[in-house]
């Protein structure tokens, strides 16, 4: 039953994340660039709950948001899938326990997920590669998360923890930090 | 990491203030801070006033300061006018916001009138900072299918890519994978304008002719060729041209006519498809 309600509590997560990302932070933007919502909520899925739901939830969420508003279908699913995937290897090398590893974690997670999709965007639209902006929005985008989950992190590891206990039977001890 | 609770709230709440304050800053215009110059002017501007006071006293031209009373009337009866202006031009903005809406698609049925079209809303913008698609409220059901053009009153907004029942994506000639065949209208030569990451208000215009005359405002539109955007479509002006070592390679940078961030309303050509 907990369970049942985690995963109702994930689908209506995942709504408030996108209006929030096609509204508010169309304007609350750093000169111009948005934060992606979608990134974090991926990696604490995987970081949390595992990475087979990480990355399930993460292909699901990416195809829904390339059919609501994407040029083409599948790549933001690939690329949130991954992340999820990742997650649950970056646990174990890692604690979840201090708010610089998730810090950390997530901007890793954001800039892998950028040059994916920017990559994706090149190769599959032959747009001219420009470099220096790309840069540029990344660090602000991956700046923005990384802000955002400093805020966040309370939340983060708060309802992280308590999901954990429902879904991971074993807990993961982490080797170096 | 923080040692106790309230040693972590406070720097929570320390985040959320320098984040706000980051966005806040990223986003304002310089000149809109104007109240900060005042702020920052109010501390030095007393004392240069006395001294510039005491420098024209020592140099004899003080006339000027025996007509400070009559001055200072007459600005508190200025800005009495300025004040029963600035509500009358409300009072017009409001006016003039109702009939914005009705006025475009009114303007858009003049400027092309051979082409039938469907008035639309933007009801959501992309969530990503790489591409710069829209959603607008008509689709199917409308009858609107893939490849219809979408304008706006000053010009070309971009094309549709996809449509659901009640909504169509479209494309924006912002998008950094967009490229679309134009002319220059003065020279009538043709080039391609693709959008950028760099900015939401420019294009870049490639494949210049070496022989071509290009100038800084001269207006760029659609040419036709390509099969999506009909032809003669305002695109945007030239804002600069970028003179390279070899002339093949020279381009330039349009100023979209489309004002994308405040664009609201769209009109979709619906009889070109068939064309």
């Amino acid at each position: 039953m907990k369970k049942i309600i985690t995963a109702i509590g994930i689908i209506i997560t995942f709504f408030i994340i996108y209006f929030l990302q096609s509204n508010f932070f169309t304007w609350f933007t750093i000169n111009g660039v948005m934060p992606n919502l979608f990134v974090i909520f991926v990696l604490w899925i995987g970081l949390f709950i595992g990475k087979k739901v990480g990355l399930v939830c993460g292909i699901i969420f990416g195809i829904y948001i390339d059919f609501l508003i994407g040029k083409s279908i599948g790549m933001s699913g690939v690329m949130l899938g991954l992340i999820g995937l990742l997650a649950e290897y970056v646990d174990k090398n890692f604690s979840k326990d201090s708010r610089l590893t998730i810090m950390l974690m997530i901007a890793v997670s954001t800039i892998i997920y950028e040059i994916g999709m920017y990559a994706f965007q090149v190769i599959r639209w032959s747009i001219n590669i420009e470099i220096l902006t790309f840069l540029k929005i990344l660090l602000i985008e991956s700046l923005f998360n990384v802000i955002l989950s400093i805020i966040l992190y309370p939340i983060i590891h708060k309802l992280g923890s308590l999901v954990e206990r429902q879904f991971k039977t074993k807990t993961i001890l982490t080797r170096y930090y | 990491m923080y040692k106790n609770k309230k040693t972590g709230i406070i720097g929570i709440i320390i985040t959320i203030i320098i984040l706000i304050l980051v966005v806040i800053l990223s986003n304002t215009d310089i000149q809109k801070v104007s109240y900060l110059e005042n702020v920052l002017s109010s501390i030095v501007m007393p004392i240069q006033n006395g001294l510039t006071y005491l420098k024209n006293k020592i140099a004899g031209n003080d006339s000027f300061f025996k007509e400070l009373e009559s001055l200072k009337s007459e600005n508190e009866s200025l800005k009495q006018k300025n004040s029963e202006l600035e509500q009358s031009l409300r009072e017009l903005e409001i006016i003039k916001s109702e009939n914005q809406t009705l006025k475009e698609y009114v303007n858009l049925k003049d400027k092309y009138p051979e082409y039938q079209s469907i008035p639309a809303y933007i009801i959501n913008r992309d969530i990503n900072n790489f591409t710069k698609t829209i959603i607008i409220n008509v689709g199917e059901k409308d009858g609107i299918k893939p490849k219809m053009t979408v304008i706006a009153d000053q010009g070309l907004v971009g094309y549709v890519i996809s449509v659901t029942a009640n909504t169509a994506k479209v494309q924006t000639i912002i998008d950094p994978s967009t490229s679309v065949s134009s002319i220059i209208s003065t020279s009538r030569e043709g080039i391609i304008v693709s959008g950028t990451l760099e900015s939401n208000n420019l294009l870049k215009a490639t494949y210049i002719p070496t022989d071509a005359t290009i100038l800084e405002k001269d207006n760029i539109e659609t040419s036709g060729l390509g099969g999506i955007y009909p032809k003669g479509i305002h695109i945007g002006i030239i804002k600069q041209v970028v003179n390279t070592q070899n002339s093949i390679d020279r381009y330039a940078y349009v100023e979209t006519a489309v004002d994308f961030s405040k664009l609201e309303t769209v009109l979709v050509i619906t009889n070109q498809v068939e064309e």
